[in-house]
Formats: C-alpha cells, structure tokens, sequence
C-alpha cells in the first residue's frame, strides 16, 4: 500500500493548532486538488478532489470517516473511495515541538538518500503542474517551547485487478499531496496569527 | 528596388524549418537532416509528439518488407486498387500512388534513423480486409515498446496518450493478451513495474525514437512555439513570425517550411465552415486548432477534402481532463462486443456497431429532409450486466460496480425514458437483436460477418464474437458523441509533398504532411496506421525535397 509520512513545524502552541483543524472547514481547501466537501456528520465527511492520475485528471470522491478524535494530540481517518476502486487513510499528530538552540525548523523527516531524490523529483514535477505550496523558510524557533510539530501520514490503496497499476500512479502523488496540506496548514496559521 | 526595402530582422535561422512535432513534423526533420540540410523544429504544445503521440502508434505500410515475415504476400497493384475504392474519389489518384510507392522506403528510412524495431501485425486486418485488394494482416506496424528513459532530460517533454499512456504494452501484446476481449487476464503487475521505470509503448514510443533520433543529430525542438504568420518574399515562402511566451519570434528557413501542425477538429470555427459532420467531441489533443490550414490559406492555398475527418466516435467520463480539457475517449472496441448495441433516440440502430471507427460515424450525420434533423443524433450505446461482467467499459472493469455517471435501470423501457430513447423502439430493437445474437448472424447490420469485426469481438464467444444477447438487468446507456482522430482535409500537395496554390502551382518553399493536407486517402481509412502511415510518408518526401533545394 502506497504510504507516506511528511511532519513540518508550526511556531504555534498545539492547542492553537488544534483550534484550527479541529474544524474540518478550516483545511479542507488546502486539500491538493480539491474542489468541495460536503460535511455528513461529526465524523463523515465526502471530499471531491481532481487529481493526476499518471497521464489525465480525474475527479475522485471519497468518503472520509474519523476513527479516532483526540485533540489536540491526534485525528485519525479512514478514507473510501466512492467512485474509484480506492481506499485508505491517514493520521495527524500535532504535539510540542523542542528543538536544539539555534536549529532551524526541520521540513523533511530523515529518509534514505535514494528515498530523498526520488521525492524531490516527484515533488518538482508535482508543482510543475499544481503550483508551490506556500513557501516557509526555515528559520530559529523560540526557545520557549511553543511551537509544535505537525505530523501527516497518508495511505491510499487502488483494489481490484488493476490496483498494481494504479498503485504504481498513486504512489508518488502521495507525498507532495501529504507535504502540501501539512505546509498549507502550518504557513496559513503562522500568517493568520503573525497578523493579529 | 531592393536597395530601398527595409531589411529583415531574423531571430534563427534554418535550411529546413518544420512546424509540428507529430510523426509528419519529426520524419520531415529526420529526413532533411539526412539530406543534410539543417533543421529546426516548432511545436506549440509543451510536449512533442502531437496527435502521433496519442495514438496507436501504428504505421500502415502496404509491400512492407516485414509482410513477408509473417507470410502475407501483397503488391503495389492491390494495394492501389484497395486505396483507390476506399478513397471513394476525394483523393488525387497521383498521391495515393505515391503514397504506395514510397511509404516502403520512408518505412526503411525511419527503421535505420530511428532504430524502431518494427513488426508485422499479422492478425490486424485492414479496415475493409474483404474488399479486392483488402489483407487480413501485415500491412501494419507496432513500434514495440520504448524505454524513456533514454531520451534524458527530454523524457518529461515526451506526449503520453491519457488512454495508453499509463499501460505500457505493445500492440502485439495488447493482441496476444486480448485487452478488450479478456481485460481481467492483462499482467497488471507487469505493466506497474514497466509504468515505474518508464517504458512506453503505441504513440507515444514511435515519437520517442523518432526525437531521440532527431536529439542524438543535435536537433532540439523548440517547444511552447506556436507559428503565426508564413513569410513571403518575392513569391517564395523565406520563414516565419511565431510566438513564444508573448515574444515574437522570426525564423528564416532558407530551403523550406514544412507544416505538419495537425488538423483543426479543435477550433470549432473551422469545425463549422468545412466540416461535413457536427463534431463536438474531438479525441486527440486540444492544440489541433488549424494554425497550419490557416497559414496556408493565407498564402493562397488550395484546399481539399475539407469536410472530411478521420472519424472516430466518443465517449465521456465526466470529470477526466486532459491538456485542461474534458478528455473525450475514442471508443474503438467497446461498441463491437457482444451484450451492446448503438441506437439512435428512436431506439433503432443504424449501423454496424463493430465497424472501423472511420465508416461507422457516417450514418451519424444522415440528414432526413421532410424533419430537417440528423436523426441519429444523439446516439447511445445501450449494454447489459452481461456486458459488465465480462468486459471492460472504459475504466469500469469486469465485476467492478458501475459508477454514478453510467444511467442504469431494471427494464429496457425504464432505461430508455432515463435517457430521452424512445421506450417501445428500442423494447423492439432489443428483441430483433437478440434474435440476431442467438442464431449468430445480424440480418440487418451484418454484425461480424468482417474479419475486422471480429478482430475487435471476443474470441470466446459464440456462434458470433460480436453478437450478445441484451437480457440480463440491469441494462446502462452511454452517449456515443460525434469524434474524430483529426480531420484531414487541407492544403493539397504535390508529389513532393509542396503545397500546391489555386491555380495548380507549388508555392516556392512550402511543403505540408499530415493531417493539414488534404488527405490521401480521401474519404476513406485503409488500415490500422494509414493516418500516420500517410503523415510520415508525405513527411519523409517534403523533407527531402526541401533539403535539395537551392538555399535562398
């Protein structure tokens, strides 16, 4: 099954991290290719997004059910698609982040290094074709323990006897899909409360 | 008085310049590069390979020197009377010559360029195989599979199908493993593990050996180029003005200009002054706008075989984009299995639903004149759950649920008032073709009589691999909208593949192939590849023609 984990840092406490995606409302936009939501309960949800799909662009609906609602430490989902053969799930951890005086926020978690430059030649051609996500530079955080981290794990799988295939196509749009919302999410609350 | 004229500012300069990087553009190259002339290459798009790239990648050749490897003999003679009846007189008997004629030399020429490891499809037959002249096989070719890998950095500008481009298997093997027939047995591992290391195949694996060629030469196409304006000096075309990222851009061609910018099923102006069918569904990329056509009429070109297309019905997933645009799928096989049939909104069908995609769209358009309508227009394709268990629909596999988009009812009648058929016609069709499915043989439509029917049918299916019952609920529609591959009417051409003025003259320095000429083969499409077959060979003779010329 085709997985990804992508953590960032926020220069915000958890729990004002936690008051902002507690609300599904909040983030949903920042869903790569997302096109609307529809909210069915204080679980499920459906979600439209348009996506690559190695060569075209499809518009796939999932249905996304919350299995686990502990803030501001950590939402758990599952996700099942509705008009493709295509399942999954992912989890976000939020919780202090501490870091070494002077290091500089880190954006990717350790990977190996063919691991590193397949991802970076993924990520390239993903935002050739969407965009950038918002650009954050790295910088010192403050020493007073209030930032925290944010960590995105995301797992799709394709059924059915072309699943291997279409694995093979989910797979490396995976990551950007997982970095963008998490970076979406950070760079969006640090803007909002740099303003106040 | 030369002395006095203001002089021209050129931005590059080439002996041969080429406008579109399909299988016309880049063979035109290839061959004046091997005549030695220098080549430059426009492509408007991002990506080269244009409609070639997108399609079968198959190159109809007929006396190819692989026939023989797979025992079809064949002659020049039967393949001209073959041409000529297909033709059905929209074409110059002179270019179906030379298409015959030097189709096997330009089919050599690109083997040894581009070291494309062709072979012979014994078992694809052409289009009208039972025709005198007509052959079960042989006269079209796969281009096998293509690693990308090996074109380097230019592997992300190479043009994928959004249909094949994601299954990399060759035509051979698509046969061999019966991709409509039999669709849960295709290797989808196999094919993920070619996906990920990046091999191609169809289409798009012809244009990678022809650029990688070209490439190897030192040619690099100049991508995000659209040409606007022929230049013409003194009666002789000397370049072009192109547009480059709002930029204008002057390109002298000393010994010619070769269009090869496809056709204009995309510009729905042309679309309406020329052409014969309401094509509101094009299949193939949305930069086929007629630049070329346009240029050519602006320097006095004459035109032929402007109402036609090489016709190809479409079928729409809603939501699928392509190039920006909603993706119109060509359907080529689905309507030919058995458990479907096409009707039209009387539910009564009007056409042999398993015929070549070209000759099948033209019952599309009849004109009834006492209702002043097309009344085959719309058109549905009308299936059972027979149908879905066995076969694939699109991206619907055999088993698979059928999506939201796809209208499904419990009764014929109930599915026909969904979708605007009228409910008592097609009860009635439903009961004489299924009458027709049991005893194997359409009286109406001779459903699988032709080899090439059947070459699109399952094979495991009988008495007729084309004809299935529709009796098992629930039963689905799909409309079937009028398409096509690219037209193929336009600038009419030489011999030499330069382009001939009103009045019957070569304009000095302008050649075209491809679907921007008026077509060869007229009305008509012999066999798997004769579009491309056609667009390289016409290709292959303006490039070499232009690179003789005296440079200006």
């Amino acid at each position: 099954m085709p997985e990804v984990e992508y953590s960032t840092v926020v220069n915000l406490p958890p729990e004002k991290v936690w008051d902002f995606v507690k609300d599904m409302n909040n983030w949903a936009p920042f869903l790569t290719g997302y096109q609307k939501h529809e909210i069915l309960s204080e679980t499920d949800s459906i979600w439209t997004l348009k996506g690559d799909v190695g060569v075209l662009a499809r518009t796939v609906q999932l249905k996304a059910h919350v299995t686990e609602w502990n803030g501001p430490e950590r939402v758990s989902f599952t996700l099942e698609g509705l008009n493709e053969l295509v399942d999954g799930g992912g989890t976000l951890l939020m919780g202090p982040y501490t870091q070494a005086p002077g290091e500089a926020a880190p954006i990717v978690p350790r990977k190996s290094f063919f691991r590193r430059v397949i991802d970076a030649i993924f990520r390239f051609f993903f935002r050739r074709m969407h965009g950038p996500a918002p650009e954050r530079a790295a910088r010192p955080l403050p020493a007073n323990g209030a930032a925290s981290k944010l960590q995105f794990t995301l797992k799709m799988e394709a059924g059915g006897p072309t699943g291997p295939l279409v694995n093979a196509m989910l797979g490396p749009a995976l990551l950007p899909a997982a970095e963008d919302l998490a970076n979406k999410i950070a760079a969006h609350l640090e803007q909002a409360h740099a303003a106040k | 008085m030369d002395f006095f004229k203001k002089k021209r500012q050129w931005d590059k300069e080439t002996d041969v310049l080429v406008i579109g990087s399909g299988g016309a553009g880049l063979v035109a190259a290839l061959a004046a590069r091997d005549a030695g002339a220098s080549v430059l290459v426009l492509e408007k798009a991002t990506t080269v390979g244009g409609t070639t790239a997108v399609s079968g990648g198959v190159v109809w050749v007929p006396t190819n020197h692989h026939m023989a490897e797979v025992g079809i003999p064949d002659s020049r003679e039967e393949a001209l009377h073959y041409m000529k009846r297909l033709s059905d007189g929209r074409s110059d008997d002179k270019l179906i010559e030379v298409y015959v004629d030097q189709a096997p030399a330009m089919l050599r020429f690109i083997e040894k360029a581009a070291s494309i490891p062709f072979t012979a499809l014994a078992r694809y037959p052409d289009y009208h195989p039972e025709f005198a002249g007509g052959k079960p096989g042989g006269r079209s070719l796969d281009p096998g599979l293509f690693d990308s890998n090996e074109l380097g950095d230019w592997k992300k500008h190479l043009r994928k199908s959004p249909i094949f481009g994601m299954t990399a298997m060759s035509v051979t093997e698509a046969t061999d493993w019966g991709v409509f027939s039999n669709p849960l047995k295709l290797p989808f591992k196999l094919l993920a593990e070619r996906y990920s290391k990046g091999f191609v195949c169809y289409g798009a694996a012809l244009v990678g050996r022809l650029l990688k060629s070209l490439l190897d030469q030192g040619v690099q196409p100049m991508l995000g180029v659209a040409a606007r304006e022929l230049i013409v000096e003194e009666g002789r075309i000397t370049g072009l003005r192109a547009e480059q990222g709002g930029r204008e851009l002057h390109v002298r061609a000393k010994k010619g200009v070769v269009l090869a910018s496809g056709g204009f099923e995309w510009n729905p102006q042309l679309v309406q002054q020329f052409l014969g069918g309401v094509v509101t569904h094009p299949n193939s990329p949305p930069g086929n706008e007629g630049d070329g056509l346009k240029m050519a009429m602006s320097v006095g070109a004459d035109l032929g075989n402007m109402n036609e297309a090489w016709w190809c019905p479409s079928v729409v997933i809603p939501g699928e984009e392509y190039d920006g645009r909603q993706l119109n799928r060509g359907d080529f096989a689905i309507r030919s299995m058995p458990h479907s049939i096409i009707v039209n909104r009387r539910g009564v069908r009007f056409v042999n639903e398993a015929q070549n995609y070209n000759d099948l769209m033209k019952p599309f358009f009849a004109f009834e004149p006492n209702a002043y309508e097309r009344p085959n227009l719309p058109a549905f394709l009308v299936l059972d759950q027979a149908f879905l268990d066995k076969y694939a629909l699109l991206t619907i596999m055999p088993g698979q649920k059928a999506p939201d988009w796809l209208p499904r009812a419990d009764t014929i009648e109930e599915l026909a008032r969904k979708v605007g058929i009228d409910p008592a016609g097609l009860a009635a069709t439903v009961t004489r073709f299924n009458r027709f499915a049991d005893q194997g043989k359409d009286d109406d439509f001779a459903r699988g009589d032709s080899l090439y029917d059947r070459f699109y049918g399952d094979p495991a299916h009988v008495p007729n691999p084309n004809l299935g019952a529709l009796r098992k609920p629930p039963y689905y529609a799909l409309e079937v909208h009028p398409g096509t591959i690219g037209t193929k009417g336009g600038a009419r051409v030489t011999v030499d593949a330069q382009v001939l003025r009103v009045g019957g003259q070569p304009i000095d320095g302008l050649y075209a192939a491809g679907n921007v000429i008026a077509a060869p083969a007229g009305s008509g499409y012999p066999g798997a590849g004769a579009t491309i077959g056609s667009a390289m060979t016409f290709g292959y003779l303006a490039g070499r023609h232009a690179a003789r010329q005296k440079a200006t």
